[in-house]
C-alpha cells in the first residue's frame, strides 16, 4: 500500500520540484553570491555521460529519501567560490571544495524547507564534494527527479534532486 | 580603564561560512576581542574551557556534535547556561527552530543570509 507521503511526492510534478529548486538557487545567488542567475532550458532526458569538474552532494532523509547535487566545471567552481568568499580563486583547492559544498548545502537546504511543506520532516547530511575527471553518477530507485540548469556571469551549474518514497 | 572587548566563538564545519562570518563581524565597527573558530560542538566546548567567550554563533548541522547538542550542553552547564547563542543555519524546519528556541537560543539566522541584515543583528546583540 502506498503511504500518504509517497503519494504526495509522486503527486508533485517534476516541474513544481524544479521551480522550488530554482527558487532556492536564486535566493542563494542573490543573498550570498551577489549575482543574478538565469534558468536555462533542460535537456529532454538525463544522459548517462561522464564529466570533468566538481560534483557536490547532500543527502536527504526523512519523510522521503534521496539527495541533492550540484555539478559544475572547475572554472565555475572557482568563480562561485570567489563570489562567496570575495577572494580570487583560479584553481580548485580545499577552500573551493568547501565553498561549493556550502553553496550546495544552502541550495538543497532551501529546497528542503519548501519540500517539507508538502511531505513533512526531512533532514540533510553534511555535503560531500568530489573533484575529478570522467565522473559518472548513477542513482537507483529514485522515482522523482528535478533538474535545473542555470547560467550566472561566471559559468553554468546543474542542480539535480533525486527523491524516493521511504521504504 | 575601559571595558574589555568581547571574545566571540564561531562554530561551523564550513571554513567558507566561518570566513564570511569573520568578515561580517569585522564590518560591524564594534570593538571585538578574539574571534575563535571551531569546526563542531565538541571542539567549541574545548575552546570555551580556555577562553572567556561572550557570544557563540553556531551552525546546527555539523559532524561529531551538532549545534542543538552544543546548545543543550551549554544550557545544562553551570558556567555557560546564560551564554548568548545565535544559531546560523540552513535548517528552516519549524521543529528545529522550535527545538532551538525551547533550549534558549538567543537568535536564529537562516542561511542564505543578507550580510547587511546579519551585520545589523550582530551589532545589536554585541552592543547590549
Amino acid at each position: 500500500m502506498m503511504t500518504k507521503t509517497a503519494a504526495t511526492v509522486i503527486f508533485l510534478r517534476n516541474e513544481e520540484m524544479a521551480a522550488m529548486l530554482f527558487a532556492a538557487t536564486q535566493e542563494v545567488f542573490t543573498s550570498m553570491l551577489g549575482s543574478e542567475v538565469k534558468r536555462l532550458s533542460e535537456p529532454e532526458a538525463e544522459q548517462l555521460t561522464s564529466f570533468d569538474g566538481v560534483l557536490s552532494l547532500v543527502g536527504l532523509v526523512g519523510a522521503v529519501i534521496g539527495n541533492g547535487a550540484l555539478v559544475c566545471s572547475a572554472e565555475a567552481a572557482c568563480n562561485l567560490s570567489s563570489r562567496l568568499l570575495m577572494t580570487e580563486f583560479s584553481t580548485v583547492d580545499e577552500e573551493v571544495l568547501d565553498a561549493v559544498g556550502e553553496i550546495t548545502n544552502m541550495i538543497v537546504g532551501g529546497f528542503k524547507n519548501l519540500l517539507e511543506t508538502h511531505v513533512g520532516r526531512v533532514q540533510m547530511s553534511i555535503p560531500s564534494v568530489i573533484y575529478g575527471k570522467s565522473i559518472a553518477t548513477r542513482n537507483s530507485g529514485a522515482n522523482v527527479a528535478a533538474a535545473v540548469h542555470c547560467a550566472f556571469p561566471g559559468g553554468e551549474i546543474a542542480l539535480k534532486i533525486r527523491l524516493a518514497a521511504r521504504p | 580603564m575601559g571595558l574589555k572587548p568581547p571574545n566571540l566563538l564561531i562554530v561551523d564545519d564550513s571554513t567558507a561560512i566561518r570566513k564570511i562570518l569573520l568578515r561580517v563581524l569585522s564590518q560591524t565597527g564594534l570593538p571585538l576581542g578574539q574571534v575563535l573558530e571551531a569546526g563542531d560542538g565538541k571542539e567549541a566546548l574545548k575552546m570555551m574551557e580556555g577562553h572567556d567567550v561572550s557570544l557563540v554563533l553556531s551552525d546546527i548541522n555539523m559532524p561529531n556534535m551538532d549545534g542543538i547538542e552544543l546548545l543543550r550542553t551549554l544550557r545544562g552547564s553551570a558556567q555557560w547556561h546564560n551564554m548568548p547563542v545565535v544559531m546560523i543555519t540552513t535548517e528552516g524546519s519549524q521543529a528545529k527552530v522550535q527545538e532551538a528556541a525551547a533550549l534558549g537560543a538567543t537568535s536564529y539566522v537562516r542561511k542564505p543570509f543578507s550580510a547587511d541584515l546579519l551585520r545589523d543583528k550582530l551589532a545589536s546583540l554585541l552592543s547590549k
